[in-house]
């Protein structure tokens, strides 16, 4: 039920109720003053009526006396002739009116009667000396089934002879006569042998419907022996008759005021829900994100200031949308859409059927930390505004630029049929032909760029926009690895782009689960033969897979960026190995890889110096292999980094020498120890005569750069032979010893020489190590 | 009663003429309250023989709307004179069977004298004044008293044998009836009897 309906029906119950007491109130009090005027008019009607009855017998009582004082009649009388008596008594009787004569003798015995069913000769019980006179009672006698008022008097010569009653019969019109002047109906009944019976009445002969009446039944003397009453009545219909206007009117005003309130409590319902109603409406709209319609309830009530506040909170609400809506979708630097906004609008475009093939790109920006950390953050955020607006203005993308992380954006086109999507790839890249300007300042902007195009994804039709961006992902780090500044996802990134897929998940679990392994491979002294130390090398003993080497998983790692973590546990691993072996008195140099991707690790320095620290390993029995390619990407930091890690008085080692690009110089600047040759180089030694040439020429730079020299992959004697002629310090490779587990290579390095190493555990403050390139080693 | 005494003398003379012998009866009439009886009328009527009838006359007046005497005694055959003492008229009637008669309104002196000549109660009324009452007890015995406020009277019999009927205009039984003999010497005779003093009807008095 409505609101509406409810306060509208509710007043009219109530109102109704109301009035409905009141007017059975006022009809309970107008029956109780008809019923009690009733009655009194009964009191007033039957005292009238026996006055009535009084002042007939009265005046019969003298019509009588003056029949029996006619001396004619007397002498009729002293005749003792019945016949002639009877006609006496007939002319008496119709003298006076009297319908019923009696003449009895002053023993009763009837003498004579005249209308009457006595006989003479019988006793004629209601003529008595008692009942004479006067003085007398009133009398009624019931003769023949009629009833009369008897009046009896002596008849006198000059005493009493005998006695005249005189009968005036109480017939309909006496009780029409007897009910006008009480005002009341009146009925008179006898009991008779078969009950009461009416003698006659003043009532209509049928009284429509069992009529209502108040009665008094007044007990008449009766002479004969039979009861007579005498039923004075009134109609409580008639008496209410005067009321019942009044109930009419009463009737009236309470079925006008209910009419008038029905109409006005909906009126002013309605007046009070129809805004509600809007209101309600306009909630439901706000509900539903449209904050567009104004809410159209003026009023100077409560309902209107209602109203005004909902208004405002419309307002309110829709700003907060707004800037929640930015929030989540919105890069706030570049405005720009961010990951989630860009994944929504792709899947957008790309469940439209009719639409060209779709490419998406992720574009990466090269050294921006550089600029960061060289010209401030605000020239870095204002580089990345001028990228944003760069990127916007390239052909097919319109909208769909999405900056994803600090350096990374993503675009998507629909490529015009016969469209190459390199192509496009090259126009993203033209963007940045020209150095942006910032504060009059040009800066340039070298991107990578990682492409695919949707059809070129098997999974999902459409495909997903994360595994979209995942390819173009992989394109990209495809492009980075192989120094290039664009690559278009295909078939031969796919099988390892879905390997990797469950292998991070399989990698998380496998730190977390303890799978991961450290093996041994011991470093040999080529001149001497003596064990240098040896190499960590990670094993993950996966529970399906077996055990499988780092070539795996590694990549994958390094490219996820998981490698950090793989490489804390390492190292952390490593140093307490060492440290134990150190404990039991075998103080051997132990190295660990370090990947590229770890040198942007900040916190690389003081986990190493923590991880010492806490095992009480002296840093010079630890070795940290570095990528050559860990330097090309920002050689400042990786050097200063570097540095540090070196003051910490660790030996740093140049790993897999020879497969970058770094400059000679760079490697000069670094205060690295060792250099190792790429296997590459020692794999192609025996079959190709240059190698031999390169493989020499790296040596003597190292040696001319200070550096010891160590080559791995060693499979034979004959490479080794040819190393150590070479000149190459140490050696590495399954022609010595294959990498082993650290009880196997505790077992196997028994049997060896070692270098002695003079390690003397330095004792230095963890809080002195920060990014710190000063620390001295004591 | 000075009327009432010479007309009982005058029968006593009448009846009495020729006869040696009388015996002085003294009845004394008394209430039940041991009051006197006035007006009480005692008639004896002898069973042994029967008087001639009597040519009598006798006067009720009329005084102050009464008659007077109120109660008379009569022998049958008696003419009866009503004289209108008073200033205005009266109608004397009777309907009594005993003797029937109306004398139309008159002043003064009455039309004609009326004769009873049956024996039996005769109750006289006005017709116009109906407080007037008087009783003519029309009797064949020669032998009659009424009683005066003294409630003893002589009556003068004959030795014999007699009915005494005793009544009053106030008697609430019957008439008292005794047979009683009377010898040659003074007898006195003592009678009780009830009245009532509300009775409005005439006692009966039954015909011998
Ligand atoms: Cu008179």
């Amino acid at each position: 039920m409505s609101l509406r309906t409810r306060i509208a029906v509710t007043f009219l119950l109530l109102l109704s109720a109301v009035l409905a007491a009141a007017l059975a109130v006022v009809s309970a009090a107008n029956r109780a003053n008809a019923e009690r005027e009733v009655n009194r008019q009964l009191d007033v009607g039957a005292s009238v009526f026996s006055r009535l009855l009084e002042s007939n017998r009265s005046l019969l009582t003298q019509a009588a006396q003056a029949v029996a004082a006619d001396f004619g009649f007397r002498e009729a009388v002293a005749v003792r002739d019945v016949p002639t008596l009877e006609s006496a008594l007939e002319n008496a009787g119709d003298r006076v009116g009297a319908q019923l004569v009696v003449l009895t003798s002053l023993d009763g015995k009837v003498m004579a009667a005249y209308g009457s069913s006595a006989v003479v000769g019988s006793r004629f019980a209601a003529a008595s000396g008692a009942s004479a006179g006067a003085d007398a009672p009133v009398r009624v006698i019931v003769d023949a089934g009629r009833v009369f008022q008897l009046v009896t008097v002596a008849v006198k010569s000059p005493l009493p002879v005998a006695w005249i009653s005189m009968g005036f019969a109480l017939d309909d019109r006496a009780t029409r006569e007897l009910a006008s002047v009480t005002g009341l109906d009146v009925t008179l009944a006898y009991r008779g042998a078969d009950g009461l019976r009416t003698v006659s009445s003043s009532l209509p002969a049928r009284e429509s419907g069992a009529a209502e009446r108040v009665s008094r039944r007044i007990a008449l003397s009766d002479l004969g022996g039979v009861e007579v009453t005498a039923t004075l009545s009134r109609s409580l219909r008639a008496a209410l008759a005067p009321f019942a206007r009044l109930t009419e009117v009463l009737v009236f005003i309470a079925v006008f005021s209910v009419a008038a309130f029905a109409w006005a409590a909906f009126w002013l319902a309605r007046t009070i829900t129809r805004p509600v109603q809007a209101l309600t409406q306009a909630v439901d709209r706000i509900r539903g994100g449209d904050y567009g319609a104004p809410l159209d309830v003026r009023r100077p009530d409560e309902l209107g200031v209602l109203a005004d506040g909902l208004q405002h909170m419309q307002a309110a609400v829709q700003n907060r949308d707004r800037s929640i809506r930015r929030l989540a979708y919105e890069d706030p630097l570049t405005s720009l859409m961010n990951r989630t906004a860009f994944a929504e609008q792709l899947a957008a475009a790309l469940r439209d059927p009719a639409a060209p093939p779709m490419a998406v790109a992720m574009i990466n920006l090269q050294r921006f930390q550089r600029i960061n950390e060289h010209l401030g953050y605000s020239v870095g955020d204002a580089v990345l505004i001028r990228v944003a607006a760069r990127l916007r203005a390239v052909p097919w993308i319109g909208s769909g630029v999405a900056r994803l992380a600090a350096d990374q954006f993503a675009a998507y086109a629909p490529l015009p049929p016969g469209t190459d999507p390199e192509t496009w790839g090259r126009a993203l890249l033209a963007a940045f032909s020209e150095p942006v300007v910032v504060e009059n300042q040009p800066i340039d902007i070298n991107t990578t760029v990682g492409l695919v195009v949707a059809t070129s994804v098997p999974q999902g039709v459409p495909p997903s926009p994360d595994e979209l961006l995942r390819c173009a992902e992989l394109a990209l780090v495809r492009a980075r690895r192989d120094k290039r500044d664009l690559c278009l996802y295909g078939e031969s990134l796919r099988p390892a782009a879905r390997d990797q897929l469950s292998l991070l998940g399989e990698l998380r679990r496998a730190v977390d689960g303890d799978e991961l392994r450290l093996h041994y491979q011991p470093k040999i002294e080529l001149a001497t033969g003596r064990v240098a130390g040896a190499e960590v090398l990670l094993r993950w003993q996966h529970p399906t897979r077996g055990l499988l080497g780092p070539g795996a998983f590694v990549p994958f790692a390094e490219q996820t960026g998981f490698i950090r973590r793989i490489t804390r546990w390492t190292l952390d691993r490593a140093v307490a190995q060492g440290a134990e072996w150190y404990r039991s008195g075998c103080a051997l140099s132990l190295a660990v890889n370090i990947s590229a991707e770890d040198l942007g690790d900040l916190g690389l320095l003081q986990r190493v110096a923590h991880s010492l620290s806490r095992h009480q390993l002296p840093p010079s029995l630890l070795t940290l292999e570095i990528t050559e390619s860990g330097f090309i990407d920002d050689p400042d930091r990786a050097l200063k980094l570097l540095e540090g890690l070196a003051a910490l008085g660790l030996n740093l080692s140049v790993d897999d020498f020879g497969t970058g690009y770094s400059s000679l110089s760079h490697l000069a600047r670094m205060p690295v120890h060792e250099m190792k040759i790429d296997r590459s180089f020692v794999v192609g030694l025996q079959s190709q005569g240059e190698y031999a040439a390169v493989v020499r020429s790296a040596i003597d730079m190292g040696h001319s750069l200070g550096l010891k020299v160590v080559a791995e992959g060693i499979e034979d004697a004959a490479s080794a032979a040819m190393l150590k002629s070479l000149g190459c310090d140490v050696a590495q490779g399954y022609f010595y010893a294959k990498p082993m587990a650290p009880d196997d290579f505790a077992q196997w390095l028994k049997g060896q020489i070692r270098i002695p190493v003079i390690a003397v555990p330095r004792n230095f403050n963890i809080d002195d190590v920060g990014d710190s390139m000063s620390l001295a080693v004591l | 009663m000075s009327v009432a005494q010479p007309i009982i003398v005058a029968v006593m003379l009448l009846t009495g003429a020729g006869l040696v012998r009388a015996a002085d009866v003294t009845v004394s009439v008394t209430t039940r309250g041991g009051d006197s009886a006035e007006n009480a009328v005692v008639v004896f009527d002898p069973l042994d023989a029967h008087p001639a009838p009597a040519h009598g006359t006798a006067t009720i007046d009329q005084i102050h709307k009464q008659y007077v005497p109120r109660v008379t005694v009569l022998r049958t055959g008696t003419s009866v004179t009503f004289p209108n003492s008073d200033h205005i008229r009266h109608e004397v009637y009777s309907l009594s069977p005993a003797k029937t008669f109306n004398l139309k309104l008159y002043a003064a002196s009455p039309p004609t004298d009326v004769l009873f000549d049956k024996p039996g109660l005769v109750v006289l009324g006005c017709n116009i004044h109906d407080s007037m009452v008087a009783f003519v007890l029309v009797v064949d015995s020669p032998y009659f008293a009424k009683v005066p406020a003294t409630g003893t009277v002589v009556v003068k019999l004959p030795p014999g044998r007699y009915r005494l009927r005793v009544w009053h205009e106030k008697l609430a039984t019957a008439v008292v009836t005794r047979e009683v003999t009377v010898a040659d010497a003074p007898t006195a005779l003592p009678v009780t009897i009830d009245l009532d003093p509300n009775r409005d009807t005439v006692a009966a008095w039954p015909q011998a």
